[in-house]
């Protein structure tokens, strides 16, 4: 925007000249020439893809997707202002649900899997109402709208280590981390997502945001399996407060935050059976 | 960072080529006729309004006979399911329909319409079988619509499966499962108004609603509209998304309506010792039970609403609230008692309002003994025969009391005394138009030729079409003695009735029949002092008559006062 109001401004500006506007002609064309070209070749950087199936995917998302996450991609469909937790923005390449290094693009798979399971917590639904290669067409419109995918390629998922089993241990394991990496912060000291700093929690669009209600069962917004919850600690949630512990933690202590954080669920319904 | 910018330059070109398009696209997209979509199932009483709801209300016109004299507000195409819903244009729901999804309703708008789901999971809907009470009713409408219900969702309700689109679901739809209680519901308007299902019709086939559109002032009529728009519907008392039977049963379902100085329902039981119990002792009341099962005294202390006004005799108690109604508002008058005024000759041959009430005619009579009868649960039949017995004496005095009011105004009419006539000042509301729009058939040849004749001067007082008053005020009509008149009939009357009959004696006495004898004093002195200035004038030899359409020469004789001013006045001249 910077430089078109510059262009503006000479246009406008009291010496028109044809120098001026000769120059600025040229200026024109050249600039024209050099985002064509670099189009091409970002697209070459995506996986390519033909315009047809672009068009047939871009069908499937303005028919299902674009009421909620907008036309242009930027969330703000006609529904956005009835949603809370706010539809994704796909303008900043930012994905919260991955299974791979913090900030990284998430994989195709991610995608899928995302959009065939839903977000829980969200009006975000399995989408498995679509066959799976209206779910693939998807992918290509998803990108288109933001040049993050020209320039970067997501990395590869991490790699899962032996799942461990339960135990008190683990658990008591667990619950010494939730204290010493401050997750109580946010999540709150039993869990409930009522920490201190709970109350002004934003995203980076400046959304608030709520910290996860351990206590809720099942309702995590990346899925309630052990795997599941193992990769938030490992990939972190983009886009929010929610960091990666992949450096910090070693694989068997995620897992033991794992198993605490899930016991806080059990432990609600027990004080409700007593 | 030079990338960005040259990607933003062609993006920018890009956008604006496709906002020209996309301008041209939106003008073709005008906007569509509205097509009315259904049949109403009201029929109403009698026939001349069907249209009411058939085709009319809210949106681009009005209803019924005055519906090309005002454009409904907005706000009105809400009042009935059936006129403002469109199916969703931006998402299309075809598919879920098509799957039956009924999952995925619930997951996506549990994120947009938090509180309906949460409200539907509380309901019976939800666990048809939450409760024995339900689980028996559940039985009951398996057997009636002949399909087990294991759970009643957002598809049973909302889903038009023949078009394959969203609805709006109506009485009409809740009457596939709630049949009894819809067809219940429809026999109110059997008795004549007032009655729920006719409430629309009440509110717009008055003059003075199109003559507040005419005057710029409809958008204040919003304030009647919300009350009266109930009749399509089914959830002014079992509200959304919970349609709970035990909340209808509660008094408060009756309340954001029944309140206000001309029907002071819930000012006049809550302040009165059934109302007041039943605040201190609520959770003592078990209102999961229907009525005809509970156990007076023990889980009702008090009466509600709902148990006085829907019981039919017999122990039986249904969806009709107005079975009983005798006195009906409180605005139509008795043919028990003599008139001195112009009141004997009431409806003056209307035949859209209701004639006199006999109230110990048979069937008034029977209406009774269901009251003493209902009563008698927890009072002795005497006890209540003698209370109801002395509300129709407060009622047959009240009339007599209105009676000497209109006899007052109808004399300063009748010698053409009243300032400013009828001649000298605004219309009565649509008064210019109501010979055209009212066939003689519909308000008699006495009414409709006065419109006829004098283009709507004409000065109406009394029961019902004469209370327009509190609803319009043209130029000097109605003036201040009608006006007092107007309350006195329509406020005062009402609120001593309500207050005798709900037993809060306070309102009886003090919004009651205190001033209703306060506006008659000023009913009395405003027409002595009309009387006065009419015999200074006539002293002082100006025109005897103000107004064009001549009148009596005769005037009442004057007061020992005004003879000895007017005396000394010429005395001294």
């Amino acid at each position: 925007m910077v430089y078109l109001n510059k262009k503006e401004g000479i246009s406008k500006g009291s010496n028109i000249c044809w120098k001026n506007i000769l120059s600025s002609a040229i200026v024109a064309v050249f600039v024209t020439i050099l985002c064509l070209g670099n189009l091409a070749m970002a697209q070459g950087k995506l996986k390519p893809v033909s315009e047809e199936e672009f068009k047939k995917g871009k069908d499937i998302y303005n028919k299902y997707c674009a009421a909620c996450h907008g036309e242009e991609g930027n969330g703000n469909g006609p529904l956005n202002g009835a949603l809370y937790p706010k539809p994704r923005d796909f303008t900043k390449g930012q994905y919260k649900i991955r299974s791979n290094p913090t900030g990284s693009l998430p994989t195709d798979a991610d995608l899928i899997h995302v959009i065939s399971v839903g977000v829980h917590g969200t009006s975000m639904i399995p989408w498995d109402i679509l066959e799976l290669d209206q779910i693939k067409s998807i992918l290509p419109v998803l990108k288109s709208f933001s040049e993050a995918w020209q320039y970067r390629e997501p990395e590869p998922s991490v790699v899962l280590g032996r799942e461990m089993q339960a135990t008190q241990n683990t658990i008591a394991r667990g619950k010494e981390l939730y204290e010493q990496k401050e997750c109580w912060k946010c999540h709150g000291e039993i869990g409930h997502g009522d920490g201190p700093s709970s109350y002004d929690l934003e995203d980076e669009w400046a959304i608030p945001i709520q910290a996860y209600d351990f206590t809720r069962e099942g309702k995590y917004k990346g899925g309630a399996t052990n795997k599941d919850i193992y990769l938030r600690f490992t990939t972190g949630m983009n886009g929010t407060p929610m960091p990666s512990f992949a450096n910090e933690l070693s694989d068997e202590d995620r897992w033991c935050m794992v198993h605490y954080v899930k016991s806080l669920t059990k432990q609600k319904k027990d004080r409700h059976e007593e | 960072m030079n990338y960005t910018k040259k990607l933003m330059l062609f993006l920018n070109m890009a956008l604006l080529v496709i906002a020209i398009q996309f301008s041209g696209y939106v003008q073709a997209e005008k906007e569509k006729p509205y097509v009315p979509k259904k049949m109403d199932i009201y029929e109403g009483f009698p026939d001349w309004y069907n249209s009411v709801f058939k085709d009319n209300v809210g949106l681009k016109e009005g209803a019924g006979l005055f519906k090309d004299y005002y454009k409904p507000l907005k706000m009105q195409m809400y009042f009935s399911p059936l006129r403002h819903y469109e199916p969703p244009t931006v998402m299309d729901h075809t598919l879920f329909i098509e799957k039956e999804r009924r999952d995925l309703c619930i997951r996506c708008h549990e994120g947009i319409n938090t509180g309906a789901v949460e409200d539907w999971r509380r309901s019976a809907h939800f666990n048809p079988r939450k409760s024995g009470i339900i689980a028996r009713k559940t039985k009951i409408i398996e057997g009636a619509i002949g399909k087990e219900i294991v759970s009643v969702d957002c598809f049973d309700c909302h889903v038009d499966t023949e078009k394959k689109q969203i609805r709006l679901p109506s009485a009409e739809e809740c009457s596939e499962c709630h049949e009894r209680q819809v067809r219940e519901f429809n026999s109110e308007k059997d008795h004549g108004r007032p009655n729920h299902i006719q409430a629309w019709e009440a509110n717009v086939l008055v003059p003075w609603y199109p003559e507040a559109y005419r005057r710029g002032w409809l958008a204040g009529n919003g304030g009647c509209d919300m009350c009266h728009g109930i009749s399509d519907k089914c959830d002014p008392c079992h509200t959304r998304h919970t349609f709970s039977a035990a909340e209808a049963r509660r008094p408060q379902a009756c309340m954001s309506c029944h309140m206000g100085p001309d029907h002071p329902d819930a000012e006049s039981y809550g302040e009165s010792k059934h109302g007041v119990i039943y605040e201190m002792e609520e959770e003592r009341y078990n209102f999961d039970k229907p009525l005809a099962h509970v156990l007076v005294g023990e889980e009702y202390r008090t009466p509600t609403c709902q148990f006085c006004h829907m019981y039919q005799g017999g122990g039986r108690f249904t969806h009709n609230f107005v079975s009983k109604g005798i006195w009906r508002m409180g605005t139509v008058p008795p043919s028990n008692i003599e008139y001195k005024s112009s009141l004997k000759d009431y409806p003056y041959g209307i035949n859209i309002i209701a004639p006199k009430i006999d109230i110990h005619s048979e069937e008034n009579l029977d209406k009774r003994d269901k009251w003493i009868e209902l009563c008698s649960n927890c009072h002795s039949p005497r006890f209540a025969d003698v209370y109801l017995e002395q509300l129709d004496d407060f009622m047959f005095q009240a009339f007599g009391l209105t009676d000497d009011a209109q006899k007052i105004i109808d004399d300063l009419i009748a010698d053409d005394i009243l300032y400013p006539s009828s001649q000298n000042r605004d219309i009565y509301p649509l008064g210019d138009k109501l010979a055209e729009l009212l066939p003689a058939s519909l308000i008699g040849d006495g009414v409709w030729n006065a419109f006829k004749k004098t283009g709507g001067k004409v000065p109406v007082i009394g029961p019902i079409l004469g209370v327009y008053a509190l609803f319009y005020q043209g130029e000097n009509n109605p003036t201040h003695i009608e006006t007092s008149y107007a309350k006195m009939w329509f406020w005062y009357k009402l609120q001593g009735y309500k207050g005798f009959a709900h037993a809060q004696q306070d309102i009886m006495w003090w919004w009651g029949q205190s001033p209703m004898l306060q506006e008659l004093g000023n009913i009395q002195s405003e027409a002595m002092r009309m009387r006065r200035e009419a015999a200074i004038e006539q002293a002082l030899g100006s025109k005897a008559s103000h107004s064009q359409g001549g009148g009596s020469e005769s005037h009442q004789p004057l007061t020992k006062k005004v003879s000895e001013f007017l005396q000394f006045f010429s005395v001294n001249e």
